[in-house]
């Protein structure tokens, strides 16, 4: 039996095993009546979103409903905008200590007792700290860290943006290090021929060769970043998903698609850029 | 100027400048510095001389409860994680891991259905033989709307967030697993789909072409040419998405699906800290176990197949 099909056996089987383990039947993921009705009423909306407040009274100066969602996708990207600024910077930061091209494997590097040292033991120690520090950012979900800066900070914006930022600066860092480090060294060994120094061989010869990966990558995780932002809303910030939550549980179905439509039409967006700017890297 | 001075001038006019490029970068830093200003981000947040007493008690809080104000000592600390451990810690990090490896499992095995409907090459009039592919009418009409139909149903299922599609389905299933798996399942099945799309139509085509010549039907071809193929490169994706699958399937309980989100959020309204931060560091082990089991499953796919 081929290695093909036993992992295959593997995954279906490790899969009943959870089924059975959250004794989840079919009966179990059929609604009863109640929910049935409510997943009839919230998904029949799907075609007419809400264009005004479904409320039965509503006070004469309240902005309108697609202004309202037009704010809440602005705070969405801001909040998002502002994680991915601390993010880029502390992933720039880590990723370059936590990528080996700095220091390891440079024949022509000084051959001088400090150098050697400062190759052979601080560097590696320096490596090895800062992948730890980059595990333990990225191991955290981004809503546990706004759990934790809450209790620790209280409610600010601030918290939000950081909560984001530190699981992402790390995720950033981890690719930043791996993109740097497996990027051709062509131009770099040029340079290094040339006689440039360490600093101009890592800046101009490797970062740059990475750059339209990282660039492209950086624009995936503010995709990502904009779904995180819009999700803590749940904990009061005055992004899309408070507006959500809010809809839904005042039973107003039309204005939640409003406003599922708007944060799909943010990611689309980016996604679609993203996608642009992969295909110019590409020709 | 000397010769070689001009040659570098010329090849400096001549370096290639792409304006979307360009102006891409102007837009998103702009995007990024403007926040800080309109977003009402404020550095006394964090380090005003209140908040840095919060913080104080906050940290001084993580401490073992029965430990604060007394010497720290090595065996009561032990005594207490091991406790939390068995009362909630276990149970719940294998609610966790049940709901990620349930979801995903639904996830990949409906993906690698869609993403037959979402490929390009597959819904082509003439499936993989691309110089026949022109012709846009009749039943060649029907199958590149299906596709689009696919496709837009798997952007809006991977746009909305888990999280937010375990909170719509919360109400409609009641407070079961069900939910979360199902949120999970939905948001990836929408990436496994594009993902999978996109490996469908970067299969090599002569051997499917050569199928399709022969006169094989679309079930044919895939079951026979497309699945062996594909496999290991769909197989690398799934476990890089389970892996993201772990990390939500903790953050899911704050919903109030007892996996350890919800031990997490119930620490917190409890005023515990000590036991919440102990949690929350479970949670980032597991998070963490989760990455080297993928990255040894994705090892063994690259090696042996």
């Amino acid at each position: 039996m081929g290695l093909r099909r036993v992992l295959i056996l593997i995954i279906l089987g490790s899969g009943l095993w959870a089924f059975l383990h959250l004794e989840l039947t079919p009966a179990n993921l059929i609604p009863n009546s109640g929910g049935l009705q409510v997943a009839w009423n919230f998904f029949s909306r799907a075609f007419s979103p809400a264009l005004t407040y479904e409320a039965a009274f509503v006070p004469a100066e309240t902005t309108p409903l697609v202004w309202k969602a037009v704010q809440a996708a602005g705070m969405t990207v801001i909040f998002a905008a502002a994680a991915m600024s601390l993010a880029l910077v502390s992933g720039l930061i880590l990723g370059f200590l936590a990528s080996t091209a700095w220091w390891a494997g440079d024949p022509a590097g000084g051959r001088s007792t400090t150098q050697v040292v400062l190759r052979r033991s601080v560097a590696p120690f320096i490596y090895g700290s800062t992948r730890v520090l980059i595990t333990l950012m990225r191991s955290i979900h981004e809503l546990l860290w706004a759990v934790l800066l809450l209790a620790a900070f209280g409610l600010s914006h601030l918290s939000a943006a950081v909560a984001i930022a530190i699981p992402f600066g790390g995720t950033l860092a981890k690719i930043f290090a791996e993109m740097i480090d497996e990027a051709p060294r062509d131009v770099a060994n040029a340079y290094r021929g040339s006689g440039a120094s360490p600093a101009q061989v890592y800046l101009l010869g490797l970062v740059t060769r990475a750059m339209p990966d990282m660039i492209t990558y950086a624009f995936y995780r503010f995709e990502c970043a904009l779904r995180s932002s819009a999700i803590l809303g749940f904990f009061g910030y005055p992004t899309l998903g408070f507006f959500i939550a809010a809809s839904f549980e005042n039973l107003h179905y039309g204005e939640v698609w409003t406003y599922l439509y708007t944060l799909f039409f943010l990611v689309t967006v980016v996604d679609w850029w993203s996608g642009a700017l992969r295909k110019r890297f590409a020709a | 100027m000397n010769s070689a001075e001009v040659e570098v001038q010329k090849l400096y006019d001549q370096r290639s400048r792409n304006h979307f490029v360009i102006w891409s970068g102007v837009l998103l830093l702009t995007l990024m510095t403007g926040s800080w200003f309109i977003g009402d981000f404020h550095l006394d947040d964090f380090f005003s001389e209140r908040h840095l007493v919060n913080l104080g008690r906050f940290l001084n809080e993580l401490v073992p409860f029965s430990l604060q104000g007394r010497p720290f000592s090595l065996t009561e600390t032990l005594g207490w994680a091991g406790r939390l451990f068995w009362e909630k810690g276990l149970a719940a990090t294998g609610v966790t891991l049940a709901i990620s490896v349930a979801a995903i499992v639904l996830a990949g095995s409906l993906g690698a259905l869609f993403s037959l409907p979402a490929a390009r090459n597959f819904m082509a009039p003439d499936p993989f033989i691309a110089s026949l592919s022109e012709s846009r009418q009749g039943w060649g009409l029907l199958w590149t709307a299906a596709m689009w139909g696919t496709r837009a149903f798997l952007i809006f299922a991977r746009a909305i967030p888990e999280y937010l599609w375990a909170f719509l389905f919360l109400t409609i299933l009641g407070p079961t697993a069900a939910p979360a798996v199902l949120a999970l399942g939905l948001h990836n099945l929408g990436i496994l789909g594009k993902l999978g799309a996109e490996v469908v139509e970067n299969t090599e085509g002569s051997g499917l072409s050569a199928l399709r010549g022969l006169g094989a039907s679309r079930l044919q071809i895939s079951l026979a040419g497309l699945f062996p193929l594909a496999y290991s490169r769909f197989l690398l994706f799934f476990f890089y998405r389970w892996e993201t699958c772990v990390r939500e399937a903790t953050v899911l309980g704050m919903l109030g699906i007892v996996s350890l989100g919800y031990w997490i959020q119930d620490a917190r309204a409890r005023n515990h800290y000590d036991e919440m931060f102990f949690l929350v560091l479970l949670g980032a082990f597991l998070v963490l176990a989760g990455d080297l089991l993928s990255a040894f499953a994705r090892e063994m796919v690259r090696r042996y197949s």
